[in-house]
């Protein structure tokens, strides 16, 4: 059997942004694995292809690892295609069978099982997965399919520490693989603690898995003063600098973090050295948070967070506890102070004032003086990011240009308003 | 009305904080009136709002003088169809 990701439609990928201005949503992580890679852990494919929207196409299949917008894997064997909204965990259907298609209640598809001796009876693949999910709908019995589906960015935040402790068990790793130097604390069962081999934890360091398990990926090194506290996972060749890293936090790979950070979610490749309070948050990759960087996540009143995601509508998240969302490239200054729910958009550069900063912040925008400007541009932007990707031998492609400048047209609405909006707060006397 | 030039020295003087009268075509924003790079963001922001203008972020940074920065307006201003003159 092919597993088919198909990437949500547009105004299904909005309720991730900024996170999903660069990827699709497959990628975004919740625990300590991604959304792909539980997918296919529960449904144990031969194969995987994926269909993500076209200005990302090229620069993601650098880095999918599987056929991306390719045609050809739509043939040859049993389809199982599958939205990445659907939570996997809750993917009861049988992946093989008579073909089928499951409908969420507006009937939206949220897989599609298309046994191979069916495939003749669709369109050829060429036309595309649209046209083969239309023509399914119309040939193969449609059931409404009452599964659960992730619906915003904060919903895998806020899910992350349970599904740490929960991947953790299906992992079935424990036990110190890698070098864990002494005098070490350990709370809890040893059981709980998986040390990966080339991760090195250094003296004067407290892993507490009292609460729940920490997993130490490979080559990821814990420097001392650090506690770390369960549920919490640590991505390959992470740094961790004397941080005081509560409950709940998954950091993907390449990070260094320092600071208290509770309950947040870093995709990878994001620098939060120094002190400061991360909490609730899911930041995206090659972000610098400068020093002093700080989130709210809980309001006074206790009442429940809203998100604003479009400079217009905000979005009750129903929790209390939710920090921010820090799109892709993001850089803060020293002393930056973010309000409970911020949107902080990709590839913005924040120059803080010492003042809580505005709930949304437009993708490419430059804040300063606490309102948005042009700053200096989009250029100045993309040699920061070549040059900041270089450092960790990852190179800014054509492609990777090519992506971002269609992210900066389609998200040009909000920000262009902002922009006249701080315009007109500055010409103020 | 104030020429462009006009304009454009009311504006810098106001960002810059310093007497209109001390500010000259040929002074550059950064050597002479010592323009922070943080303030040059700034007065692309409070020229556009003087002129009800767009301007392109890097172009409008790439000048460097005052006198500049008023043909480089001036042109702006006619290529979007907003008036100068009185």
């Amino acid at each position: 059997m092919q597993l088919v990701l198909v990437d949500s439609p547009e105004e299904i990928r909005r309720g991730f942004h900024p996170l999903s201005l660069s990827r699709p949503i497959w990628e975004l992580r919740c625990g300590i694995t991604s959304l792909k890679e539980k997918l296919i852990a529960r449904t144990r494919p031969a194969g995987v292809a994926c269909f993500v929207a076209p200005y990302m196409a090229d620069a993601y299949r650098a880095r999918a690892g599987c056929p991306v917008n390719d045609a050809s894997a739509l043939s040859g064997d049993d389809l199982l295609i599958i939205d990445p909204r659907v939570k996997a965990d809750a993917f009861d259907v049988p992946t093989t069978g008579p073909s089928e298609v499951g409908l969420d209640g507006e009937g939206r598809v949220l897989y599609a099982r298309i046994a191979r001796y069916d495939l003749g009876r669709l369109p050829p693949a060429g036309g595309g997965i649209d046209a083969l999910l239309s023509a399914a709908k119309v040939k193969f019995p449609c059931v409404a399919a009452r599964l659960p589906a992730w619906r915003y960015a904060w919903d895998l935040m806020l899910a992350s520490p349970d599904q740490v402790a929960a991947d953790f068990a299906a992992a079935g790793r424990f036990g110190i693989e890698g070098a864990v130097e002494q005098p070490c604390a350990v709370r809890g069962s040893r059981n709980d603690v998986y040390v990966a081999p080339g991760a090195v934890v250094h003296p004067m360091v407290v892993i507490d898995a009292g609460q729940g398990p920490v997993y130490v990926d490979e080559g990821a090194e814990i420097l001392p003063f650090t506690r770390i506290e369960g549920p919490c996972y640590i991505g390959p060749k992470s740094v961790l600098l004397g941080a005081k890293c509560r409950a709940g936090n998954s950091f993907g790979p390449h990070c260094r973090v320092g600071g208290e950070v509770e309950a947040s979610v870093i995709q990878g490749y994001t620098n939060k050295y120094h002190d400061g309070f991360l909490g609730h948050a899911y930041v995206g990759e090659w972000v610098n948070l400068g020093a002093l960087t700080t989130n709210s996540d809980l309001k006074n009143d206790y009442s429940a967070v809203s998100v604003n995601m479009d400079g217009r509508r905000s979005i009750d998240t129903g929790s209390a506890k939710v920090g921010c969302l820090v799109g892709d490239h993001v850089k803060t200054s020293i002393g930056t102070l973010f309000n409970t729910g911020a949107y902080v958009g990709a590839m913005a550069v924040i120059m803080a004032t010492g003042k809580p900063l505005p709930k949304f912040i437009p993708s490419f925008a430059w804040l300063i003086e606490g309102v948005v400007t042009k700053g200096f541009g989009k250029g100045k932007l993309y040699e920061t990011a070549r040059t900041v990707m270089a450092r960790r031998g990852r190179e800014w492609t054509a492609a990777e240009q090519a992506m971002w400048d269609a992210v900066y047209a389609f998200t040009a609405g909000p920000r262009d308003e902002a922009v006249r909006r701080g315009r007109r707060i500055m010409a103020k006397p | 009305m104030a020429s462009v030039l006009e304009r454009v020295v009311a504006v810098t003087a106001r960002v810059l904080r310093l007497d209109p009268a001390e500010i000259r075509p040929e002074h550059s924003f950064a050597a002479d009136l010592g323009a922070e790079s943080v303030q040059s963001i700034e007065l692309v922001a409070m020229f556009e709002e003087e002129f009800g203008i767009d301007m392109d972020e890097q172009e409008a940074l790439s000048v460097e003088t005052v006198g500049a920065a008023a043909e480089y307006i001036a042109g702006v201003c006619r290529k979007q169809g907003i008036p100068t003159e009185p």
